[in-house]
């Protein structure tokens, strides 16, 4: 690796950094609020998670008798560090992903792992009974959403693999060749049934409500962060905030790559800043039919309900998705 | 960009170095924001002490709780498919043996009739 190419990652690396931090903490506050209007409350001010985040810099970052230290602190920093490395794969707008040609769908799904691992660790670190439980549903809620993503990535993969283009597993590949385009009438209908899979994992990816059961405020008092204070807890606010921004972005990329400025006459900036913008607004619906409206419509799952609803209905759902996607390869 | 060390699988790629590069940088910024909070708390004091509610704690070393409690909400949503699998294994090499030659039978049929 030479110099440009450091600059290059510790520029692009930073500038993922701030791009996360700031949209995630930015949808959380939309978030709040949305979901206090549609409870007929006024709801905190947008910029109430950035008020958060500095509150909690504040109080004391609290390290529990029973822990370990250094892996208990570790945690937050692996979670937030590894939400924003995925951040540097994924297309934004018409920005190509700064990692293009150097990690594609299926590493995607693979660094996914490393926040909720990093979560796991830090309660198991804890020392308490709680985060303890909070731990172990954490693992079974990964077990459970990584069959129906895994499946849905799998019947992308194979699709692009059949159209022979360069590099089919890029996700750059994927925005650059809108899949709906590449399918017939049985193939869009498996691509419905994917688009619902992956809007369905991505609350339990984000730990939101009715896939909550790690943290359960009201059952386990904040389950896996109940011990975590301080800057900790809110590293790992943040690297959920990027997390959200990650996953919502792969949706985006996956079935909804269309940029404005290709139907708009335009120069180079105004069409990037136009592109940019409109990948906000996707991000947000993506964001609101996927986590508000979800977690203001329902009550928390038990966690056999999780994995009931992850593997049988789900896995179920995502596997039709992709036997239609196939089949409409072969009868095309 | 053009870095060594990359994978090419024909369908995907990926960077190793690449990542551990974007990693290591990523926790400098992690640790950046970490240092711009509250260092300090009280040792030894009662806040340190677990969030149980209000209960006592158990005894360091009196509870044991086993690996396989991991997996409880799985092995229990999952339970009707676990007392039809479990039995099968009953440790014989045998019916191992029996079970890999039944399944490359039926991998070679399939196989051969797509």
């Amino acid at each position: 690796m030479n110099i440009g190419n450091l600059i290059m990652v510790v520029v692009g690396t930073g500038a993922m950094a701030l791009f996360g931090i700031v949209a995630g903490l930015f949808y959380m506050g939309i978030d709040r609020v949305l979901v206090a209007r549609m409870q007929a409350r006024i709801g905190p001010p947008l910029r109430q998670p950035f008020i958060d985040m500095a509150k909690l810099m504040t109080k004391q970052n609290i390290v529990p008798a029973n822990a370990i230290p250094w892996l208990f602190n570790a945690a937050p920093l692996v979670a937030l560090a590894s939400s924003i490395s995925i951040m540097l794969y994924i297309p934004l707008g018409s920005f190509a992903p700064i990692f293009r040609g150097y990690g594609d769908l299926i590493l995607i799904v693979y660094l996914l792992v490393i926040p909720a691992l990093a979560m796991v660790v830090g309660g198991l670190a804890s020392g308490s009974p709680y985060a303890t439980i909070g731990a172990q549903r954490e693992m079974v809620t990964m077990i459970s959403y990584e069959l129906p993503l895994a499946t849905t990535i799998i019947a992308f993969a194979w699709k692009y693999a059949q159209l022979g283009l360069d590099n089919p597993f890029s996700l750059a590949t994927v925005a650059a060749t809108p899949i709906w385009s590449q399918v017939g009438p049985l193939g869009f209908v498996g691509c419905l049934l994917l688009l619902v899979t992956m809007i369905l994992v991505t609350p339990g990816e984000l730990g939101k409500i009715p896939f909550d059961t790690p943290e359960a405020e009201t059952e386990l008092a904040g389950g896996l962060l109940v011990e975590y204070s301080g800057r900790n807890l809110a590293l790992f606010y943040l690297s959920l905030g990027v997390k959200a921004i990650v996953l919502t972005a792969v949706v985006v990329a996956l079935f909804f790559p269309y940029n404005l400025s290709s139907y708009l006459a335009m120069s180079a900036l105004p069409a990037r800043l136009v592109d940019g913008a409109f990948f906000l607004v996707k991000i947000f619906v993506i964001m609101f039919f996927s986590v508000s409206l979800i977690r203001i419509a329902m009550a928390r799952f038990r966690i056999t309900q999780v994995v009931d609803v992850y593997w049988k209905y789900l896995g179920a759902l995502s596997l039709v998705g992709l036997i239609l996607v196939m089949v409409d390869s072969f009868i095309r | 960009m053009d870095v060594a060390w990359t994978m090419h699988t024909g369908f995907g790629s990926w960077n190793p170095a690449l990542w551990l590069a974007a990693l290591l940088i990523a926790l400098v910024v992690a640790l950046a924001i970490r240092a711009l909070g509250r260092k300090d708390y009280r040792k030894n004091s009662a806040q340190t002490k677990p969030f149980i509610s209000g209960n006592e704690e158990p005894a360091h070393g009196g509870g044991h709780i086993p690996a396989s409690n991991l997996y409880w909400g799985f092995l229990e949503s999952m339970k009707a498919y676990y007392e039809r699998l479990v039995p099968l294994h009953t440790g014989m090499l045998g019916d191992y043996l029996v079970w890999f030659l039944g399944v490359l039978a039926a991998v070679l049929v399939i196989g051969l009739v797509i």
